[in-house]
């Protein structure tokens, strides 16, 4: 059938753009999950000067959309490569869309993570990181013994919540970053294949169907490790990962 | 605007700050202020779209009926797994199309349409050119549907939230269904279900950001066209790159946007939960 051949024809064409999408999401979780975890205990921290730089990081970036600080960030790069990069010898480096990309990526998640892990991090109850400092325990072994295990495992569903929007964010960034030859993603595929024939319908839909793909995986995959995360509590009746956008 | 200043204030200011007054209130900047109105509008018309298809699709949501329930299931989970950028260019472009296959329907003669094959739109007459208020008002119908189905989520919760015996006691009273729906249901959803709209609110007004891919020359394309290099002198000021300059403006602005918000709605639930218990202890 046509419109079959059709369908399959997009799905093909659009498999080589959507690793674009999942590279961009991919590149920024490590960074942007250990930044958020420093985040996190800074605004916990009772130093002031910490506790207020993460508060202001973390508000300015969850209370201003991505697609501005694609922008900002992206132009502020582009205005520092006569006086840095260049003389520096990195702007290969610094103007490419494959490490700015993640790179703004990871600064918006890390905001996004820092304020679930900070929740997360009051809910740890007093006497366990009493008892650990009872058990002679020094500050970094408090945290990787009491507090990081329980911070994990309370942040793991929101966590998960906010890699699948950390992947949807990625549909933004070949809005505002150049694309090079065919360093395309769905988005802008989706967009040139419209511009072609004006068949909207089509593209986006195959576009969306990509988008709804890995974003089931993901949800899979990070489901996976949180059974392994609990598999030492008793089973409640429902532990699945319920899904919740972005709350602030 | 600088002679719109009071001479003594002129005076006052000194050469350098009258300059940058003048510069910041030329034509160019005084029209990137007003199309701040393109913003306001799109987060407040789409604010009462997401609310009045939140509330239809809780309505199906918690339908009797399987086909409608199935439906608005399906409504409320599109958004687990599509990004809201993707609907909010794939609605504004659809709806033209169907208006203009529609219009083809009548205006094109058989023969343009042999004419044109694989063309859109069918032939030239049924060609609809949007101005930027027909695509500001796709734009807030298409904030309303990715939001509302946030919104729908929202407050299908809050429904379930008000307390089993409240509504026992207006059944007991000989409150018919409908009247125990919007009495008391309805009444008393609403504190349990702002903070959530607050959240839904915040993630609206975040993405007025994108307009200007709907080409409405919104805030962000102001700033990119004011921040743009400018090297000719019969263009207004010579200066750099400045872009970076105008998104942190952006910046601050939406961030304060967020930050009253959140004031508003903080006094809207504490004006909705006055005389409950529940808002109490949440306070």
């Amino acid at each position: 059938m046509n419109l079959l051949d059709a369908i399959f024809a997009d799905i093909a064409l659009m498999a080589r753009p959507a690793l674009f999408n999942i590279y961009f999401a991919f590149a920024a979780i490590p960074l942007g999950f250990l930044f958020a975890v420093l985040l996190a205990l800074g605004k916990a921290s009772h130093n002031r000067l910490t506790s207020a730089f993460s508060r202001g990081y973390i508000y300015a970036f969850r209370g201003s959309p991505f697609f501005i600080q694609l922008f900002m960030i992206y132009s502020l790069v582009l205005s520092l490569n006569i006086p840095l990069w260049r003389p520096w010898g990195i702007s290969w480096l610094m103007l490419s869309p494959l490490f700015l990309g993640p790179a703004i990526l990871m600064l918006n998640t890390a905001a996004y993570t820092a304020e679930i892990l900070y929740g997360a991090l009051r809910t740890i109850p007093k006497g366990e990181v009493e008892a650990g400092r009872a058990f002679g325990m020094s500050r970094l072994q408090q945290f990787r013994f009491v507090t990081w295990p329980h911070m994990i495992r309370i942040a793991w569903p929101a966590y998960t919540n906010e890699v699948v929007f950390l992947f949807h964010a990625t549909a933004l960034v070949y809005f505002t970053l150049p694309v090079i030859d065919n360093q395309q993603d769905l988005m802008n595929k989706a967009r040139e294949l419209f511009e072609r024939d004006y068949n909207v319908f089509l593209h986006f839909s195959v576009a969306a169907g990509y988008f709804l793909a890995i974003s089931l995986v993901i949800f899979f995959i990070f489901r996976r490790i949180y059974r392994r995360l609990m598999a030492h509590l008793p089973a409640e009746p429902d532990r699945r990962i319920r899904y919740a956008p972005r709350w602030l | 605007m600088v002679d719109l200043l009071p001479a003594w204030l002129a005076d006052g200011l000194g050469d350098e700050a009258l300059f940058w007054f003048g510069y910041l209130t030329d034509g160019r900047h005084l029209a990137w202020y007003s199309s701040v109105q393109f913003t306001l509008i799109a987060a407040l018309l789409g604010g009462l779209c997401a609310l009045g298809f939140g509330l239809l699709g809780a309505g199906m949501v918690g339908s009797r009926a399987l086909p409608v329930r199935l439906f608005g299931k399906a409504y409320v989970n599109m958004v687990r797994g599509v990004p809201d950028v993707l609907f909010f260019l794939f609605f504004p472009l659809a709806f033209e199309q169907g208006v203009e296959w529609m219009a083809s329907s009548v205006i094109c003669s058989p023969e343009d349409i042999a004419a044109n094959p694989g063309r859109w739109p069918p032939c030239p007459a049924a060609n609809w050119i949007l101005g930027t208020w027909e695509y500001l008002l796709l734009a807030s119908v298409s904030l309303g549907i990715v939001y509302g189905a946030f919104t729908a989520n929202v407050i299908h919760g809050a429904l379930n939230a008000v307390p089993r015996g409240q509504i026992e006691a207006a059944r007991a009273y000989g409150f018919s269904a409908s009247q125990v729906f919007w009495r008391i249901r309805v009444r008393q959803m609403w504190i349990y279900a702002l903070p959530g709209l607050s959240n839904v609110w915040l993630l609206l007004i975040k993405a007025t950001a994108l307009l200007s891919l709907l080409q409405i020359v919104d805030i962000v394309s102001w700033a990119g066209r004011l921040g743009a290099p400018n090297f000719t002198p019969s263009a207004g000021l010579v200066h750099p790159d400045w872009r970076w300059y105008y998104y942190l403006v952006l910046l601050l602005f939406y961030v304060l946007l967020t930050f009253l918000s959140e004031k508003g709605f903080a006094a809207l639930t504490r004006w909705a939960g006055r005389g409950m218990a529940v808002a109490e202890a949440r306070a």
